[in-house]
């Protein structure tokens, strides 16, 4: 059984796309949609709720297309939090929820019936909210907003309930209880919840479906534990994490990722057999060749003696470039032409030699698998 | 603001606004040049006597109060309903181009074509209610966003008011007779005017109250009210269809008066808040009896010259609109 449908939903909007959307919400089921940001799960709520029109495609609720419905029996069927955006009104908390009976009541009616009163205790009490309901809206918590706005979309008593991001701005006790209070409405009243969550262990220990959104598809769905695996991180997440499983509960721990841009460099190592005791001069020598650390592509530069300060005899200055050219760029500028111009190599430099190294740099070369796979071994 | 507070205020407003309303009501019988004493005024009332006394006040002053207490009322009822349904606490009837709209009608009448001038009133109305339906048939493309309607708005407020400066330029010579009645007064209105503007006024009103729910709901925002059942557009439209409908009731008899669509609900939301099931009625009655009083106000104090009473209403409203935008900033 499916409480809703939909049959190649596409939308273009900009940069924005939904593309070919067969979703299918199983009746009586808590249904989570994942997927990273952008990836089309709120813009799929809000085409399920008719919030906006899709370029093609159909959508049924409860056996029946979308459209035969009219507004008002639309949200005695299907209610939904959006995310909190909108301006609310200075109201208190049970005004609040009272909104959330509108579509049960006439124009003209200004009292509430025993049922709107019943249904308004029922969903304060299950986001247990109760004791807040003479406060004013906009002196609550984040959290606390967040559900009495719960609160109001289940005051619509609807047997489809779709929630946007309702565990955002909560710290993850009040997540849980949330969560929770959602698990047992579904279990008591056979509910179907249809939730967007970002915390993929919670999709996959409080609902039974899964649908995983990517640049506007859906990538996979099913059994949280079928669906969720390392090759999904990799696919819909683009992380590299180990997924075990405890029970329901997923365990997803992330390998950090390297640096995957791997760098070269070029040392370029000039290394000059000396007259003993001379080293003085070509370090001075060296100084006096312009703006080398100026230059584009420089990285570094290092004076190495081979011996100790009064008896070495050989020298290498290393410089260390992002690339050939940049050194070359260096031997070309106008500072060290400058500098080489009127000099001839001096006496005490008996020889000369410069070597080119390329190599590659790894950041991070130790991580934390690896260490583990150490401590293994 | 808490509930008890909040409680409070809300009888407190509900039940001083009928007094006021009453209150200015005989204020407006008794005072004035010949000043008439509140059992004389009962006299006149029930008997309709032909002694002077008795007509100053059966075909002066209560035509007269009673087009100020219906025009107020109009008008504020009109800015209520367009501030829930532009989200907005600024919005007031000349967002939708009531007055522009109305004005230019006006001056064309006078001006162009004095031999009809006694149409003045349906002009007017007919003006105001054509250039709201244009501000909002230029801003729709799939819907009809608040921010659209705003834009469109001034847009087609600058064309008016550019034609209608260019009118009256052009004749300069006969904007005489137009310039009391732009600038907002009831200087000899009597009971045909009334008889022109109760039909509407009071259609209008009664659906003020019809708008109550439709407003609450739209001030969530649009997708919260069509999750809640709500058909927006339409609702919006026949809502905004309503203030224009309202507000061209109150200009076309009295002129262009400002600022009463936009303090009275305004300042009534600061003392009792946004709930439009108290908002509503405390409004419609807060500005009949605004105006109301005004108007006895500019007929009086400046005794023998008779002030209109826009201009003393925009001399209250102004500073007082700058007190509130200081003190207030929690709208978006």
């Amino acid at each position: 059984m499916t409480a809703a449908e939909t049959i190649g939903l596409t939308l273009e909007r900009g940069m924005f796309k939904l593309s070919n959307v067969n979703a299918i919400i199983p009746k009586g089921k808590i249904t989570a949609i994942v997927g990273p940001n952008g990836s089309g799960k709120s813009t799929l709520l809000s085409l399920i709720t008719g919030l906006s029109p899709p370029d093609e495609g159909s959508i049924t609720i409860l056996g029946k297309p979308a459209e035969h419905y009219s507004r008002a029996d639309f949200a005695k069927a299907v209610s939904m939090l959006p995310q909190s955006k909108e301006f609310m009104p200075n109201v208190t908390v049970r005004e609040l929820i009272e909104y959330g009976r509108s579509p049960h009541r006439s124009m003209f009616s200004r009292k509430l019936s025993k049922e709107d009163h019943d249904v308004i205790e029922w969903a304060m009490r299950l986001m247990r909210i109760r004791r807040h309901d003479d406060r004013m809206f906009a002196t609550l918590s984040g959290g606390e907003q967040q559900k009495a706005r719960i609160a109001m979309a289940l005051a619509q008593k609807t047997g489809l309930l779709l929630l946007d991001e309702p565990t955002t701005y909560l710290d993850i006790a009040h997540q849980l209880e949330v969560l929770e209070a959602l698990v047992s409405l579904n279990r008591q009243q056979q509910t179907t919840i249809v939730m967007v969550l970002h915390d993929l262990q919670q999709a996959a220990a409080y609902c039974d479906h899964l649908i995983a959104m990517k640049d506007g598809e859906i990538h996979s769905a099913g059994e949280p534990k079928t669906v969720l695996s390392k090759g999904f991180m990799r696919e819909v997440y683009e992380l590299e994490a180990k997924v075990s499983f405890d029970g329901h509960y997923p365990i997803i721990i992330p390998v950090r990722k390297q640096n995957e841009e791997e760098q070269t460099m070029i040392i370029v190592t000039n290394t000059s057999q000396i007259v003993k005791g001379s080293g003085d001069k070509l370090v001075e020598r060296f100084d006096r060749i312009g703006k080398v650390e100026q230059m584009e592509g420089f990285l570094g530069l290092e004076v190495l003696w081979t011996q100790n300060l009064k008896e070495y005899d050989e020298v290498a200055v290393v410089t260390r470039w992002t690339s050939k050219d940049a050194f070359q760029a260096w031997t070309k500028s106008e500072a060290f032409r400058e500098s080489h111009k009127h000099r001839n190599i001096p006496d005490y430099i008996l020889d000369n030699k410069i070597t080119f190294q390329e190599v590659k740099i790894r950041r991070n070369p130790i991580t934390e698998t690896a260490l583990d796979e150490t401590a293994a071994q | 603001m808490n509930i008890k507070q909040r409680t409070k205020r809300r009888k407190l407003v509900l039940s001083f606004a009928p007094v006021l309303v009453i209150a200015s009501l005989l204020l407006g019988l008794m005072a004035g040049s010949v000043p008439v004493a509140l059992e004389d005024i009962w006299h006149a009332l029930t008997t309709r006597g032909n002694s002077p006394q008795d007509t100053i006040v059966f075909d002066l002053r209560l035509p007269r109060v009673l087009i100020g207490l219906l025009t107020g009322a109009c008008l504020a009822a009109s800015g209520a309903i367009l501030q829930g349904v532009m989200r907005n606490p600024l919005a007031d009837p000349g967002v939708i181009g009531v007055s522009s709209g109305a004005g230019l009608a006006a001056v064309i009448t006078m001006v162009l074509l004095p031999q009809f001038s006694y149409l003045l009133p349906a002009a007017a109305f007919l003006g105001a209610l054509l250039s709201s339906v244009i501000i909002y048939t230029l801003s729709w493309d799939k819907g009809a966003s608040p921010g659209k309607i705003v834009l469109a708005g001034i847009a087609l407020n600058a064309l008016i008011g550019a034609v209608m400066n260019g009118v009256m330029v052009m004749y300069s010579d006969r904007i005489q007779a137009v310039l009391p009645w732009l600038s907002g007064g009831l200087n000899g209105r009597s009971w045909h005017h009334l008889s022109f503007m109760l039909p509407y006024a009071a259609a209008g009103l009664l659906l003020s109250f019809r708008a109550i729910k439709p407003v609450n709901l739209l001030m969530l925002g649009d997708d919260s009210a069509k999750l809640l059942g709500q058909k927006v557009e339409t609702q919006r439209m026949l809502l905004i269809l309503l203030a224009s409908l309202l507000a061209g009731t109150a200009v076309s008899v009295a002129g262009l008066i400002g600022f009463v669509g936009l303090i009275v609900p305004h300042a009534i939301r600061l003392m009792i808040g946004d709930d439009y099931r108290y908002l509503m009625p405390a409004s419609i009655l807060g500005g009949a009896a605004l105006v109301a009083l005004a108007d006895t106000a500019a007929r009086t104090v400046f005794d023998p010259v008779e002030l209109p009473v826009g201009i003393l209403l925009a001399c209250l409203g102004a500073p007082f609109f700058l007190y509130l935008l200081r003190k207030r900033s929690n709208w978006r």
